[in-house]
């Protein structure tokens, strides 16, 4: 259903797009196909793992590592693995949508998906650069507390 | 080497296989017939992500928004800091360069902070594909909650720094005198920047780096 809404929306956007300006348009296509070619190695690869990740650890090891029941250090030591981690983020989600259908509970994947969006570990150097040390940090410590806190409260509302 | 360095997740998944292949070849099948699935999934609404992503850059274009931008205070500004961000395409770290532009223009930490966050998070060609492989539902509320979140963290950092605890450090031009051969091109060009010392030619203090005046020494001793 999603896809459908998707292929809608973006076919209606590039229809309107051509009608308003047909070189424009051509080159904002030419440039999504770069922008695809220079993820896709990424994307194959981490499809590759997921099948891998799948294939290799049992659900029942899943559950119980990062389940709905794993408690709150499951939920921290995810935020600390999304915060580390620098993957594109869409392919985050069908990482976590496998997860989620072997088991793994929901407030440790969108503490995991938040952090790893939000918080950034390995482009904290580039960040300092940019705005300071103080900034940085303070940031980071911010995004990654309220990671957190939206994850428990997905739990309560989910 | 430098083709692994720029595959470098792909290289670990294949030698992952190659591992898996030789230690147990069953799961090497599985694994596969598992990824396919989702490479299904990913080829249907891949280009629908990217094309749309790139329209919104092509008729919304970052530059665009920033120039109504004024010193983004007030509703208007908060909301701006709120549209470059979920409008924008790349990663957090393409927003660094954007947020020091308009910090600048006199932004406040919480644009700043605004503009970070939603960049990183919302989406609008992201949170279709959120929904597809999570749910509408979860999709909906993740996304209400962080837009809060983002407010309140917004207002926490607004009040705990203040723009003068952001340094922005300038990048610094040079000249390399063990390079440069004292031609004087760059000091005709840009004899506001350049300046002659007993040394050779050096830069003013209060300059920024900027790529034409680095492209006028025929040496490429300015950096």
């Amino acid at each position: 259903m999603s896809t459908v809404i998707l292929i809608a929306l973006a076919v209606i956007a590039l229809g309107v797009s051509l009608r308003k300006d047909k070189d424009k348009t051509i080159k904002t296509v030419k440039q999504a196909r770069n922008m695809m070619k220079g993820m896709l190695s990424d994307i194959v690869g981490i499809l590759l793992l997921i099948g891998l990740v799948l294939t290799l650890i049992p659900s029942e090891t899943i559950e119980s590592l990062i389940g709905s029941e794993s408690g709150f250090l499951a939920v921290v030591l995810s935020a600390v693995l999304g915060t580390i981690t620098l993957i594109p983020a869409f392919v985050a989600f069908p990482l976590i949508g496998s997860l989620k259908s072997s088991g793994a509970g929901l407030v440790t994947l969108t503490a995991f998906l938040t952090t790893l969006t939000m918080v950034g570990f390995l482009t904290m150097p580039l960040e300092i650069k940019t705005f300071g040390k103080k900034f940085t940090i303070i940031r980071n410590g911010v995004s990654f507390v309220f990671a957190i806190l939206i994850a428990l409260s997905m739990g309560v509302i989910l | 080497m430098k083709l692994i360095k720029k595959n470098k997740i792909l290289f670990v998944a294949i030698v992952a296989y190659i591992l898996v292949l030789f230690i147990k070849p069953a799961y090497f099948v599985e694994g596969l017939k598992q990824s396919k699935y989702y490479f299904i999934e990913m080829l249907q609404i891949l280009p629908a992500v990217f094309i749309l992503t790139s329209l919104i850059q092509t008729w919304v274009p970052t530059p665009v928004i920033m120039k109504y931008f004024g010193d983004g205070s007030g509703i208007k500004g908060y909301g701006l800091s709120f549209l470059i961000g979920s409008l924008s395409a790349g990663p957090i770290y393409a927003a660094f360069p954007v947020c020091k532009t308009l910090f600048k223009k006199g932004a406040g930490i919480k644009n700043i902070m605004i503009i970070l966050s939603t960049w990183a998070v919302v989406k609008v060609p992201m949170l279709i594909n959120e929904a597809k492989f999570m749910g509408i539902e979860y999709m909906v509320v993740r996304w209400v909650l962080t837009v809060v979140a983002i407010m309140v963290m917004a207002v926490i950092v607004g009040r705990l720094l203040k723009p003068s605890d952001i340094k922005m450090t300038e990048e610094k031009m040079m000249i390399d005198h063990s390079v440069c051969i004292l031609c004087g091109k760059c000091l005709n060009e840009y004899p506001d920047v350049i300046v002659k010392t007993e040394l050779g030619f050096t830069i003013r203090d209060d300059k920024e780096a900027s790529e034409e005046i680095k492209n006028v020494c025929p040496v490429g001793a300015i950096r």
